[in-house]
Protein backbone atom coordinates (compact mmCIF):
# COMPACT_ATOMS: atom_id res chain seq x y z
CA UNK A 1 0.00 0.00 0.00
CA UNK A 2 2.68 2.13 0.06
CA UNK A 3 2.31 3.13 -3.73
CA UNK A 4 1.43 6.48 -4.70
CA UNK A 5 -2.36 7.00 -5.75
CA UNK A 6 -3.23 9.25 -8.49
CA UNK A 7 -5.86 11.24 -6.23
CA UNK A 8 -4.20 10.74 -2.72
CA UNK A 9 -5.03 12.72 0.81
CA UNK A 10 -5.67 16.13 -0.50
CA UNK A 11 -8.72 14.79 -2.54
CA UNK A 12 -9.76 12.63 0.44
CA UNK A 13 -9.92 15.07 2.42
CA UNK A 14 -11.69 17.03 0.38
CA UNK A 15 -14.27 14.40 -0.40
CA UNK A 16 -14.42 14.51 3.56
CA UNK A 17 -15.04 18.65 4.64
CA UNK A 18 -17.54 18.80 1.43
CA UNK A 19 -19.44 16.07 2.65
CA UNK A 20 -19.06 17.81 6.52
CA UNK A 21 -20.09 21.08 5.12
CA UNK A 22 -22.70 20.32 2.62
CA UNK A 23 -24.12 17.98 5.48
CA UNK A 24 -24.18 20.78 8.22
CA UNK A 25 -25.69 23.27 5.68
CA UNK A 26 -28.33 20.84 4.37
CA UNK A 27 -29.63 20.27 8.28
CA UNK A 28 -29.18 23.61 8.93
CA UNK A 29 -30.66 24.62 6.11
CA UNK A 30 -34.34 22.12 6.82
CA UNK A 31 -34.35 22.99 10.76
CA UNK A 32 -34.59 26.44 9.77
CA UNK A 33 -37.20 25.56 6.83
CA UNK A 34 -39.15 23.04 9.17
CA UNK A 35 -40.54 25.74 11.42
CA UNK A 36 -40.89 28.29 9.10
CA UNK A 37 -40.51 31.29 11.17
CA UNK A 38 -43.04 29.31 14.06
CA UNK A 39 -42.15 27.23 16.79
CA UNK A 40 -40.06 24.47 15.54
CA UNK A 41 -37.40 27.05 13.86
CA UNK A 42 -37.57 29.55 16.66
CA UNK A 43 -36.82 26.71 18.98
CA UNK A 44 -34.02 25.63 16.70
CA UNK A 45 -32.50 28.91 15.99
CA UNK A 46 -29.66 28.49 17.42
CA UNK A 47 -29.00 24.76 16.08
CA UNK A 48 -29.71 26.88 12.42
CA UNK A 49 -27.16 28.89 13.21
CA UNK A 50 -24.49 26.98 14.23
CA UNK A 51 -24.79 24.66 10.93
CA UNK A 52 -24.94 28.09 8.75
CA UNK A 53 -21.92 29.00 10.88
CA UNK A 54 -19.73 26.05 10.29
CA UNK A 55 -21.41 25.24 6.70
CA UNK A 56 -19.21 26.89 4.11
CA UNK A 57 -15.77 26.80 5.69
CA UNK A 58 -15.00 23.46 5.69
CA UNK A 59 -16.19 22.82 1.84
CA UNK A 60 -14.00 25.97 1.02
CA UNK A 61 -11.12 24.25 2.64
CA UNK A 62 -11.54 20.85 1.18
CA UNK A 63 -11.84 23.09 -2.08
CA UNK A 64 -8.91 25.41 -1.34
CA UNK A 65 -6.81 21.33 -1.01
CA UNK A 66 -8.22 20.28 -4.09
CA UNK A 67 -7.07 22.92 -6.27
CA UNK A 68 -3.59 21.90 -5.35
CA UNK A 69 -4.15 18.50 -5.90
CA UNK A 70 -4.04 19.85 -9.76
CA UNK A 71 -1.55 19.06 -12.26
CA UNK A 72 -2.29 22.84 -13.48
CA UNK A 73 -3.91 24.32 -9.95
CA UNK A 74 -3.81 27.85 -11.88
CA UNK A 75 -5.28 26.66 -14.65
CA UNK A 76 -8.90 25.69 -12.96
CA UNK A 77 -10.77 28.28 -14.40
CA UNK A 78 -10.69 26.15 -17.41
CA UNK A 79 -13.52 23.89 -15.85
CA UNK A 80 -16.02 26.59 -16.14
CA UNK A 81 -15.43 27.23 -20.31
CA UNK A 82 -17.31 24.36 -20.23
CA UNK A 83 -20.47 22.76 -19.50
CA UNK A 84 -20.42 18.86 -20.22
CA UNK A 85 -21.51 15.72 -18.63
CA UNK A 86 -18.69 14.98 -16.38
CA UNK A 87 -19.65 14.39 -12.77
CA UNK A 88 -16.29 16.68 -12.29
CA UNK A 89 -17.64 19.49 -14.80
CA UNK A 90 -21.18 19.75 -13.02
CA UNK A 91 -19.68 19.04 -9.48
CA UNK A 92 -17.62 21.86 -9.99
CA UNK A 93 -20.58 24.61 -11.26
CA UNK A 94 -22.77 22.63 -7.53
CA UNK A 95 -19.74 23.42 -5.73
CA UNK A 96 -19.51 26.76 -6.97
CA UNK A 97 -22.98 27.89 -6.71
CA UNK A 98 -23.19 25.90 -3.05
CA UNK A 99 -20.14 27.88 -1.62
CA UNK A 100 -21.82 31.11 -3.16
CA UNK A 101 -25.18 30.60 -1.47
CA UNK A 102 -23.90 29.32 1.80
CA UNK A 103 -21.97 32.13 2.12
CA UNK A 104 -24.42 34.30 1.73
CA UNK A 105 -26.80 32.20 4.12
CA UNK A 106 -24.02 32.11 6.89
CA UNK A 107 -24.16 36.24 6.28
CA UNK A 108 -27.33 36.35 7.22
CA UNK A 109 -26.97 34.97 10.61
CA UNK A 110 -24.35 37.25 11.66
CA UNK A 111 -26.47 40.03 12.45
CA UNK A 112 -28.44 38.02 14.89
CA UNK A 113 -25.37 38.32 17.38
CA UNK A 114 -25.94 41.64 17.83
CA UNK A 115 -28.40 42.84 19.86
CA UNK A 116 -28.43 46.52 18.09
CA UNK A 117 -29.09 45.15 14.61
CA UNK A 118 -32.29 43.32 15.84
CA UNK A 119 -34.26 45.14 13.12
CA UNK A 120 -31.96 44.11 10.27
CA UNK A 121 -31.77 40.78 10.89
CA UNK A 122 -35.78 40.98 11.45
CA UNK A 123 -35.19 42.28 7.76
CA UNK A 124 -32.53 39.42 6.64
CA UNK A 125 -35.57 36.71 7.62
CA UNK A 126 -37.12 36.18 4.90
CA UNK A 127 -33.45 36.18 2.64
CA UNK A 128 -32.62 33.69 5.24
CA UNK A 129 -35.40 31.65 4.01
CA UNK A 130 -34.76 32.09 0.65
CA UNK A 131 -31.36 31.25 0.94
CA UNK A 132 -32.59 27.99 2.88
CA UNK A 133 -34.80 26.83 0.34
CA UNK A 134 -31.61 27.19 -2.18
CA UNK A 135 -29.07 25.42 -0.25
CA UNK A 136 -30.97 22.07 0.72
CA UNK A 137 -31.25 20.58 -2.59
CA UNK A 138 -28.03 22.28 -3.39
CA UNK A 139 -26.46 20.70 -0.05
CA UNK A 140 -27.79 17.47 -0.92
CA UNK A 141 -26.08 18.16 -4.83
CA UNK A 142 -22.76 18.48 -3.68
CA UNK A 143 -22.75 15.25 -1.03
CA UNK A 144 -24.00 13.10 -4.05
CA UNK A 145 -21.96 14.51 -6.66
CA UNK A 146 -18.81 12.75 -4.54
CA UNK A 147 -20.18 9.77 -4.95
CA UNK A 148 -21.05 9.85 -8.54
CA UNK A 149 -17.60 11.53 -9.26
CA UNK A 150 -15.91 8.07 -7.99
CA UNK A 151 -18.50 5.82 -9.21
CA UNK A 152 -18.14 7.04 -13.06
CA UNK A 153 -15.67 4.67 -14.10
CA UNK A 154 -15.98 0.96 -15.19
CA UNK A 155 -12.21 1.18 -14.57
CA UNK A 156 -12.67 1.41 -10.96
CA UNK A 157 -14.87 -1.56 -10.09
CA UNK A 158 -14.76 -1.13 -6.31
CA UNK A 159 -16.45 2.94 -6.89
CA UNK A 160 -18.33 2.00 -9.88
CA UNK A 161 -21.70 1.57 -7.71
CA UNK A 162 -25.18 3.19 -7.75
CA UNK A 163 -25.22 2.94 -4.25
CA UNK A 164 -21.46 4.73 -3.18
CA UNK A 165 -23.03 8.15 -3.75
CA UNK A 166 -25.81 7.18 -1.25
CA UNK A 167 -23.78 6.06 1.18
CA UNK A 168 -21.76 9.43 0.82
CA UNK A 169 -24.56 11.69 0.92
CA UNK A 170 -25.45 9.85 4.04
CA UNK A 171 -22.43 9.78 5.80
CA UNK A 172 -22.39 13.48 4.74
CA UNK A 173 -25.39 13.82 6.32
CA UNK A 174 -24.62 12.24 9.61
CA UNK A 175 -20.56 14.06 9.92
CA UNK A 176 -22.47 17.07 9.09
CA UNK A 177 -25.03 16.58 12.39
CA UNK A 178 -22.09 15.26 14.45
CA UNK A 179 -19.92 18.72 13.29
CA UNK A 180 -23.01 21.14 14.63
CA UNK A 181 -23.58 18.60 17.87
CA UNK A 182 -19.64 19.32 18.67
CA UNK A 183 -19.52 22.89 17.91
CA UNK A 184 -22.80 23.53 19.92
CA UNK A 185 -21.74 21.77 22.98
CA UNK A 186 -18.02 23.26 23.12
CA UNK A 187 -19.27 26.93 22.56
CA UNK A 188 -22.36 26.63 25.08
CA UNK A 189 -22.10 28.00 28.09
CA UNK A 190 -24.43 26.66 31.29
CA UNK A 191 -26.61 29.09 31.89
CA UNK A 192 -29.09 30.07 34.67
CA UNK A 193 -31.69 30.93 32.11
CA UNK A 194 -33.75 27.21 32.43
CA UNK A 195 -35.67 28.36 29.11
CA UNK A 196 -32.18 28.60 27.19
CA UNK A 197 -31.14 25.47 29.18
CA UNK A 198 -34.15 23.09 28.25
CA UNK A 199 -33.64 24.66 24.29
CA UNK A 200 -30.37 23.37 24.43
CA UNK A 201 -31.17 19.90 25.14
CA UNK A 202 -34.06 20.02 23.08
CA UNK A 203 -31.72 20.77 19.81
CA UNK A 204 -29.12 18.35 21.08
CA UNK A 205 -31.85 15.56 21.49
CA UNK A 206 -33.25 16.54 18.10
CA UNK A 207 -29.39 16.33 16.58
CA UNK A 208 -28.60 13.22 18.13
CA UNK A 209 -32.13 11.42 17.65
CA UNK A 210 -31.66 12.11 13.79
CA UNK A 211 -27.88 11.28 14.24
CA UNK A 212 -28.66 7.28 15.31
CA UNK A 213 -31.43 6.84 12.38
CA UNK A 214 -28.87 8.17 9.68
CA UNK A 215 -26.26 5.99 11.58
CA UNK A 216 -28.78 3.00 10.89
CA UNK A 217 -29.04 3.94 7.55
CA UNK A 218 -26.13 4.05 6.80
CA UNK A 219 -24.95 0.74 8.06
CA UNK A 220 -27.73 -0.19 5.97
CA UNK A 221 -26.18 0.86 2.61
CA UNK A 222 -22.82 -0.61 3.70
CA UNK A 223 -24.32 -4.20 3.92
CA UNK A 224 -26.44 -3.73 0.49
CA UNK A 225 -22.73 -2.33 -1.19
CA UNK A 226 -20.95 -4.68 0.18
CA UNK A 227 -23.28 -8.23 -0.10
CA UNK A 228 -24.11 -6.65 -3.77
CA UNK A 229 -20.84 -6.52 -4.58
CA UNK A 230 -19.78 -9.84 -2.76
CA UNK A 231 -22.55 -11.52 -4.63
CA UNK A 232 -21.97 -10.94 -8.11
CA UNK A 233 -18.99 -12.11 -9.71
CA UNK A 234 -16.11 -10.90 -11.58
CA UNK A 235 -14.56 -7.36 -11.38
CA UNK A 236 -16.88 -5.96 -8.67
CA UNK A 237 -16.56 -9.12 -6.41
CA UNK A 238 -12.84 -8.86 -6.78
CA UNK A 239 -12.26 -5.95 -5.59
CA UNK A 240 -14.35 -5.32 -2.84
CA UNK A 241 -12.57 -8.52 -1.63
CA UNK A 242 -9.99 -5.98 -0.23
CA UNK A 243 -12.22 -4.32 2.50
CA UNK A 244 -13.82 -8.51 3.14
CA UNK A 245 -12.53 -10.57 6.20
CA UNK A 246 -9.21 -11.23 4.52
CA UNK A 247 -8.74 -8.28 2.43
CA UNK A 248 -5.36 -6.10 2.85
CA UNK A 249 -8.45 -3.34 4.36
CA UNK A 250 -10.52 -5.13 5.96
CA UNK A 251 -9.20 -4.36 9.65
CA UNK A 252 -9.52 -0.85 9.00
CA UNK A 253 -12.43 -0.85 7.18
CA UNK A 254 -14.30 -2.71 9.71
CA UNK A 255 -12.71 -0.97 13.20
CA UNK A 256 -12.86 2.34 11.94
CA UNK A 257 -15.47 3.00 9.45
CA UNK A 258 -17.92 0.19 11.04
CA UNK A 259 -17.08 -0.42 14.70
CA UNK A 260 -15.33 3.23 15.55
CA UNK A 261 -17.34 5.26 13.46
CA UNK A 262 -20.85 3.63 13.26
CA UNK A 263 -21.96 1.21 15.41
CA UNK A 264 -19.96 2.97 18.80
CA UNK A 265 -21.59 6.00 18.28
CA UNK A 266 -24.90 4.58 17.33
CA UNK A 267 -25.11 2.41 20.73
CA UNK A 268 -24.44 5.52 23.06
CA UNK A 269 -26.44 7.95 21.16
CA UNK A 270 -29.36 5.05 21.81
CA UNK A 271 -28.56 5.11 25.05
CA UNK A 272 -29.07 8.74 25.77
CA UNK A 273 -32.18 8.83 22.79
CA UNK A 274 -34.58 5.55 24.13
CA UNK A 275 -35.17 7.01 27.35
CA UNK A 276 -37.02 10.22 25.69
CA UNK A 277 -38.24 8.75 22.85
CA UNK A 278 -40.03 5.51 24.84
CA UNK A 279 -40.27 7.44 28.39
CA UNK A 280 -40.79 10.87 28.27
CA UNK A 281 -37.91 11.88 30.01
CA UNK A 282 -36.02 14.61 29.83
CA UNK A 283 -33.09 14.06 27.21
CA UNK A 284 -29.58 15.72 28.98
CA UNK A 285 -26.35 13.39 27.65
CA UNK A 286 -23.17 14.37 29.56
CA UNK A 287 -20.89 17.22 27.46
CA UNK A 288 -18.15 14.59 27.48
CA UNK A 289 -20.31 12.02 25.58
CA UNK A 290 -21.71 14.20 23.15
CA UNK A 291 -17.78 15.59 22.62
CA UNK A 292 -16.76 11.74 21.92
CA UNK A 293 -19.61 10.88 19.97
CA UNK A 294 -19.32 13.23 17.51
CA UNK A 295 -15.68 13.48 17.39
CA UNK A 296 -16.04 8.91 16.93
CA UNK A 297 -18.59 10.11 13.95
CA UNK A 298 -16.22 12.53 11.95
CA UNK A 299 -13.20 10.05 12.51
CA UNK A 300 -15.48 7.10 11.05
CA UNK A 301 -16.38 9.52 8.30
CA UNK A 302 -12.99 10.46 7.43
CA UNK A 303 -11.77 7.04 7.01
CA UNK A 304 -14.96 5.73 5.22
CA UNK A 305 -13.47 8.28 2.66
CA UNK A 306 -10.09 7.11 2.94
CA UNK A 307 -10.33 3.69 2.89
CA UNK A 308 -12.78 3.48 -0.03
CA UNK A 309 -10.69 6.06 -2.25
CA UNK A 310 -7.53 4.08 -1.13
CA UNK A 311 -9.25 0.53 -1.94
CA UNK A 312 -10.57 1.92 -5.07
CA UNK A 313 -7.12 2.83 -6.48
CA UNK A 314 -5.35 -0.25 -6.11
CA UNK A 315 -7.94 -2.60 -7.33
CA UNK A 316 -8.92 -2.60 -10.87
CA UNK A 317 -10.55 -4.80 -13.47
CA UNK A 318 -9.21 -8.75 -12.65
CA UNK A 319 -7.05 -9.82 -16.03
CA UNK A 320 -6.11 -8.28 -18.89
CA UNK B 1 -52.43 6.67 -31.51
CA UNK B 2 -50.66 4.46 -34.76
CA UNK B 3 -50.16 7.80 -36.50
CA UNK B 4 -48.24 9.35 -33.72
CA UNK B 5 -46.16 6.17 -32.83
CA UNK B 6 -45.49 6.23 -36.60
CA UNK B 7 -44.57 9.70 -36.64
CA UNK B 8 -42.42 9.37 -33.73
CA UNK B 9 -40.43 6.58 -35.53
CA UNK B 10 -39.96 8.44 -38.28
CA UNK B 11 -38.85 11.08 -36.37
CA UNK B 12 -36.10 8.85 -34.67
CA UNK B 13 -35.27 7.36 -37.63
CA UNK B 14 -34.94 11.17 -39.31
CA UNK B 15 -32.78 11.90 -36.42
CA UNK B 16 -30.71 8.50 -36.81
CA UNK B 17 -29.94 9.00 -40.60
CA UNK B 18 -29.03 12.80 -39.81
CA UNK B 19 -26.23 11.97 -37.91
CA UNK B 20 -23.68 10.13 -40.72
CA UNK B 21 -24.89 13.02 -43.02
CA UNK B 22 -23.64 15.70 -40.74
CA UNK B 23 -19.96 14.52 -40.49
CA UNK B 24 -20.32 13.19 -44.14
CA UNK B 25 -21.26 17.06 -45.17
CA UNK B 26 -17.98 18.37 -42.89
CA UNK B 27 -15.85 15.38 -45.09
CA UNK B 28 -17.34 17.47 -48.24
CA UNK B 29 -16.37 20.97 -47.13
CA UNK B 30 -12.94 18.79 -46.39
CA UNK B 31 -12.73 17.91 -49.97
CA UNK B 32 -13.34 21.05 -51.34
CA UNK B 33 -10.46 22.37 -49.28
CA UNK B 34 -8.18 19.71 -50.84
CA UNK B 35 -8.05 17.91 -47.30
CA UNK B 36 -8.56 13.95 -46.93
CA UNK B 37 -11.53 12.46 -48.82
CA UNK B 38 -12.46 10.49 -45.91
CA UNK B 39 -12.69 9.58 -42.15
CA UNK B 40 -10.36 8.12 -41.33
CA UNK B 41 -9.87 5.25 -38.20
CA UNK B 42 -6.48 4.73 -37.37
CA UNK B 43 -6.27 1.89 -35.40
CA UNK B 44 -2.71 -0.32 -34.76
CA UNK B 45 -2.07 -4.18 -35.07
CA UNK B 46 0.52 -5.53 -32.84
CA UNK B 47 1.84 -9.06 -33.96
CA UNK B 48 2.99 -10.39 -30.66
CA UNK B 49 4.67 -13.29 -32.37
CA UNK B 50 6.81 -11.05 -34.29
CA UNK B 51 7.79 -9.36 -30.89
CA UNK B 52 11.46 -10.14 -29.46
CA UNK B 53 10.51 -7.52 -26.54
CA UNK B 54 13.35 -5.43 -27.09
CA UNK B 55 11.95 -2.28 -25.98
CA UNK B 56 12.94 -0.36 -29.24
CA UNK B 57 9.57 1.17 -29.86
CA UNK B 58 9.82 2.30 -25.82
CA UNK B 59 12.88 4.10 -26.65
CA UNK B 60 11.88 5.42 -29.95
CA UNK B 61 8.55 6.99 -28.10
CA UNK B 62 10.63 8.14 -25.62
CA UNK B 63 13.06 9.99 -27.47
CA UNK B 64 10.06 11.48 -29.99
CA UNK B 65 8.38 13.33 -27.27
CA UNK B 66 10.93 13.49 -24.49
CA UNK B 67 8.98 11.38 -22.10
CA UNK B 68 10.03 11.96 -18.90
CA UNK B 69 11.79 9.80 -16.62
CA UNK B 70 9.71 7.23 -14.96
CA UNK B 71 6.56 7.68 -17.46
CA UNK B 72 5.81 6.00 -20.24
CA UNK B 73 3.76 6.28 -23.30
CA UNK B 74 4.80 3.23 -24.97
CA UNK B 75 5.84 -0.07 -23.05
CA UNK B 76 6.46 -3.81 -23.19
CA UNK B 77 5.20 -6.14 -20.28
CA UNK B 78 7.08 -9.57 -19.68
CA UNK B 79 4.30 -12.27 -19.03
CA UNK B 80 6.14 -15.06 -17.82
CA UNK B 81 4.48 -18.53 -16.72
CA UNK B 82 4.89 -21.58 -15.41
CA UNK B 83 7.44 -23.55 -13.49
CA UNK B 84 10.43 -25.09 -14.80
CA UNK B 85 10.84 -27.07 -17.32
CA UNK B 86 7.52 -26.11 -18.21
CA UNK B 87 7.66 -22.13 -18.18
CA UNK B 88 6.93 -19.51 -21.34
CA UNK B 89 7.87 -15.98 -21.59
CA UNK B 90 5.92 -14.02 -24.03
CA UNK B 91 5.66 -10.16 -24.75
CA UNK B 92 2.71 -7.80 -24.73
CA UNK B 93 3.81 -4.27 -26.19
CA UNK B 94 1.40 -1.68 -24.68
CA UNK B 95 -0.08 1.89 -25.81
CA UNK B 96 -3.01 3.37 -25.35
CA UNK B 97 -5.63 2.17 -27.28
CA UNK B 98 -7.48 5.12 -29.10
CA UNK B 99 -10.81 3.33 -28.03
CA UNK B 100 -13.92 3.64 -29.08
CA UNK B 101 -15.48 4.32 -26.52
CA UNK B 102 -12.79 5.73 -24.37
CA UNK B 103 -13.90 6.39 -21.21
CA UNK B 104 -11.10 9.13 -20.80
CA UNK B 105 -13.20 11.50 -23.04
CA UNK B 106 -16.85 11.11 -20.60
CA UNK B 107 -15.06 11.92 -17.50
CA UNK B 108 -12.82 14.65 -18.87
CA UNK B 109 -14.45 18.39 -17.19
CA UNK B 110 -12.87 20.75 -19.46
CA UNK B 111 -13.26 18.77 -22.61
CA UNK B 112 -8.98 18.49 -23.32
CA UNK B 113 -9.34 15.38 -23.69
CA UNK B 114 -11.42 14.53 -26.86
CA UNK B 115 -11.63 12.00 -29.76
CA UNK B 116 -10.73 13.54 -32.88
CA UNK B 117 -13.63 13.35 -35.64
CA UNK B 118 -11.26 12.70 -38.77
CA UNK B 119 -8.94 10.30 -37.82
CA UNK B 120 -10.46 8.60 -34.52
CA UNK B 121 -7.36 9.77 -32.58
CA UNK B 122 -7.32 10.37 -28.88
CA UNK B 123 -5.92 13.08 -27.67
CA UNK B 124 -5.09 15.71 -24.85
CA UNK B 125 -5.36 19.25 -25.39
CA UNK B 126 -2.60 20.99 -23.11
CA UNK B 127 -4.37 24.56 -23.58
CA UNK B 128 -7.18 23.33 -21.56
CA UNK B 129 -6.07 20.15 -19.55
CA UNK B 130 -6.20 20.88 -15.52
CA UNK B 131 -4.20 17.70 -14.84
CA UNK B 132 -7.05 16.59 -12.80
CA UNK B 133 -6.04 13.30 -13.11
CA UNK B 134 -10.22 12.31 -13.69
CA UNK B 135 -8.96 10.56 -17.09
CA UNK B 136 -5.80 8.55 -15.49
CA UNK B 137 -8.31 7.22 -13.22
CA UNK B 138 -11.23 6.18 -15.80
CA UNK B 139 -8.38 4.50 -18.45
CA UNK B 140 -8.74 0.67 -18.10
CA UNK B 141 -5.45 -0.11 -19.39
CA UNK B 142 -2.84 2.52 -17.24
CA UNK B 143 -2.54 4.09 -20.57
CA UNK B 144 -2.30 7.92 -19.15
CA UNK B 145 0.58 9.67 -16.81
CA UNK B 146 0.41 12.69 -15.33
CA UNK B 147 3.62 14.44 -17.19
CA UNK B 148 5.55 15.57 -14.20
CA UNK B 149 6.80 18.50 -16.25
CA UNK B 150 4.43 19.56 -17.51
CA UNK B 151 1.65 18.74 -15.57
CA UNK B 152 -0.85 17.90 -17.66
CA UNK B 153 -2.48 15.08 -18.58
CA UNK B 154 -0.06 12.75 -21.72
CA UNK B 155 -0.38 9.78 -23.19
CA UNK B 156 0.30 8.03 -26.38
CA UNK B 157 -1.52 10.13 -29.69
CA UNK B 158 -0.26 8.03 -32.45
CA UNK B 159 2.24 10.38 -33.64
CA UNK B 160 -0.12 13.05 -34.89
CA UNK B 161 2.81 14.93 -36.14
CA UNK B 162 4.50 12.11 -38.07
CA UNK B 163 1.00 10.42 -39.19
CA UNK B 164 -0.34 13.42 -40.88
CA UNK B 165 2.81 13.63 -43.35
CA UNK B 166 2.44 10.22 -44.24
CA UNK B 167 5.04 8.87 -42.03
CA UNK B 168 4.23 5.88 -39.49
CA UNK B 169 4.37 6.33 -35.85
CA UNK B 170 7.88 5.98 -34.42
CA UNK B 171 7.22 3.06 -32.50
CA UNK B 172 6.31 1.26 -35.52
CA UNK B 173 8.81 3.33 -37.66
CA UNK B 174 11.42 1.57 -35.29
CA UNK B 175 10.33 -1.86 -34.25
CA UNK B 176 12.80 -4.89 -35.33
CA UNK B 177 10.50 -6.87 -35.96
CA UNK B 178 7.67 -5.65 -37.66
CA UNK B 179 5.31 -6.60 -34.65
CA UNK B 180 4.01 -2.69 -34.55
CA UNK B 181 1.67 -2.61 -37.79
CA UNK B 182 -0.54 1.19 -37.73
CA UNK B 183 -2.97 1.73 -40.52
CA UNK B 184 -6.56 2.76 -41.64
CA UNK B 185 -9.30 0.34 -39.84
CA UNK B 186 -11.37 2.20 -42.35
CA UNK B 187 -10.08 0.73 -45.58
CA UNK B 188 -11.43 -2.31 -46.32
CA UNK B 189 -7.79 -2.17 -48.09
CA UNK B 190 -5.48 -1.07 -45.99
CA UNK B 191 -2.60 -3.90 -44.79
CA UNK B 192 -4.10 -3.72 -41.18
CA UNK B 193 -7.34 -4.37 -42.19
CA UNK B 194 -6.56 -7.16 -44.24
CA UNK B 195 -4.31 -8.63 -40.80
CA UNK B 196 -7.40 -8.25 -39.09
CA UNK B 197 -9.34 -10.07 -41.38
CA UNK B 198 -7.21 -13.15 -41.83
CA UNK B 199 -5.93 -13.48 -38.73
CA UNK B 200 -7.24 -14.34 -34.91
CA UNK B 201 -7.34 -11.49 -33.02
CA UNK B 202 -7.53 -9.95 -29.75
CA UNK B 203 -7.68 -6.68 -27.87
CA UNK B 204 -7.23 -6.21 -24.21
CA UNK B 205 -9.96 -6.37 -21.20
CA UNK B 206 -12.53 -6.05 -23.77
CA UNK B 207 -15.70 -6.17 -20.89
CA UNK B 208 -14.31 -2.97 -20.22
CA UNK B 209 -16.99 -1.95 -23.22
CA UNK B 210 -14.47 0.58 -24.80
CA UNK B 211 -13.96 -1.25 -28.09
CA UNK B 212 -9.92 -0.12 -28.43
CA UNK B 213 -8.66 0.48 -31.85
CA UNK B 214 -5.15 -1.51 -30.97
CA UNK B 215 -5.86 -5.42 -31.98
CA UNK B 216 -3.25 -8.02 -30.73
CA UNK B 217 -2.32 -11.46 -32.59
CA UNK B 218 -1.20 -13.75 -30.79
CA UNK B 219 -1.27 -11.69 -27.16
CA UNK B 220 -1.09 -14.25 -24.04
CA UNK B 221 -3.59 -12.75 -21.76
CA UNK B 222 -2.61 -14.54 -18.66
CA UNK B 223 -2.29 -12.11 -15.65
CA UNK B 224 -0.91 -12.68 -12.19
CA UNK B 225 -4.28 -13.45 -11.31
CA UNK B 226 -4.38 -16.72 -13.40
CA UNK B 227 -2.00 -17.68 -10.98
CA UNK B 228 -4.52 -18.89 -8.41
CA UNK B 229 -5.74 -21.36 -10.95
CA UNK B 230 -3.71 -24.69 -10.58
CA UNK B 231 -2.64 -25.78 -13.29
CA UNK B 232 -1.05 -22.14 -14.14
CA UNK B 233 0.80 -22.29 -10.94
CA UNK B 234 3.11 -19.55 -11.37
CA UNK B 235 2.79 -16.21 -13.41
CA UNK B 236 4.99 -13.01 -13.13
CA UNK B 237 3.86 -10.30 -15.50
CA UNK B 238 7.19 -7.61 -15.12
CA UNK B 239 5.92 -4.17 -16.57
CA UNK B 240 9.24 -2.01 -16.99
CA UNK B 241 7.25 0.76 -15.87
CA UNK B 242 8.24 2.61 -12.34
CA UNK B 243 4.71 0.65 -11.32
CA UNK B 244 5.95 -2.69 -11.21
CA UNK B 245 2.77 -4.17 -11.10
CA UNK B 246 -0.20 -4.24 -14.00
CA UNK B 247 -3.09 -2.11 -13.14
S1 LIG C 1 -6.67 3.36 -23.85
FE1 LIG C 1 -7.17 4.68 -22.13
S2 LIG C 1 -6.37 6.66 -22.67
FE2 LIG C 1 -6.45 5.48 -24.56
S3 LIG C 1 -8.46 6.00 -25.46
FE3 LIG C 1 -8.72 4.13 -24.25
S4 LIG C 1 -9.41 4.88 -22.26
FE4 LIG C 1 -8.52 6.64 -23.31
S1 LIG D 1 -6.30 15.55 -16.43
FE1 LIG D 1 -6.71 16.94 -18.17
S2 LIG D 1 -7.33 15.61 -19.86
FE2 LIG D 1 -7.47 14.40 -17.97
S3 LIG D 1 -9.61 14.60 -17.29
FE3 LIG D 1 -8.45 16.22 -16.23
S4 LIG D 1 -8.60 18.01 -17.56
FE4 LIG D 1 -9.22 16.24 -18.82
S1 LIG E 1 2.36 5.85 -31.77
FE1 LIG E 1 3.91 7.42 -31.22
S2 LIG E 1 3.20 8.16 -29.22
FE2 LIG E 1 2.12 6.25 -29.58
S3 LIG E 1 3.38 4.68 -28.59
FE3 LIG E 1 4.04 4.78 -30.74
S4 LIG E 1 5.75 6.24 -30.75
FE4 LIG E 1 4.67 6.52 -28.80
Amino acid sequence: MGEELTWGMPVILYLFLAGVGAGAVTVSSSVLLRGGGGDFGGRHFKLARYGALIGPFPVMLGTFLIIFELGRPFRMFNLFKVVNLSPMNIGSWLLMIFITASFLYTLTFLPTFISQWKNLSQRLAPLRTVLAWINVPLGIGVAVYTGVMLGAMPARPLWNSPILALLFLVSALSTGIAMIILVQTLFHKKGADTEAERHFHQSAYLLTSSDAMLIGLELMVIFLFLMFAHLTIGNVKYAVSIILPGGDMAMMFWVWVVAIGLLIPAIIELIFVVPKLVYHRDYSAPRSVEIVVSIAVLVGGFMLRYIIVHAGQVTGPMGL
Amino acid sequence: MTAAAAAAATAIAAIATTLPTRSESKTDTERENGKESRTKRYGMVIDVRRCIGCHACTVACKSEFDVPLGVNRAWVEYVEKGVYPNVGRSFLPRLCNHCSVPPCVTVCPTNATYKRPQDGIVVVDSGLCIGCKYCIQACPYDARFLNPVTGFADKCDFCIHRVSKGLVPSCVNTCVGGARIFGDLGDPNSNISKLIANNQVTVLRREMGTFPNVYYIGADHTDELDAKRPEVRKVQVVTHRRHEERR
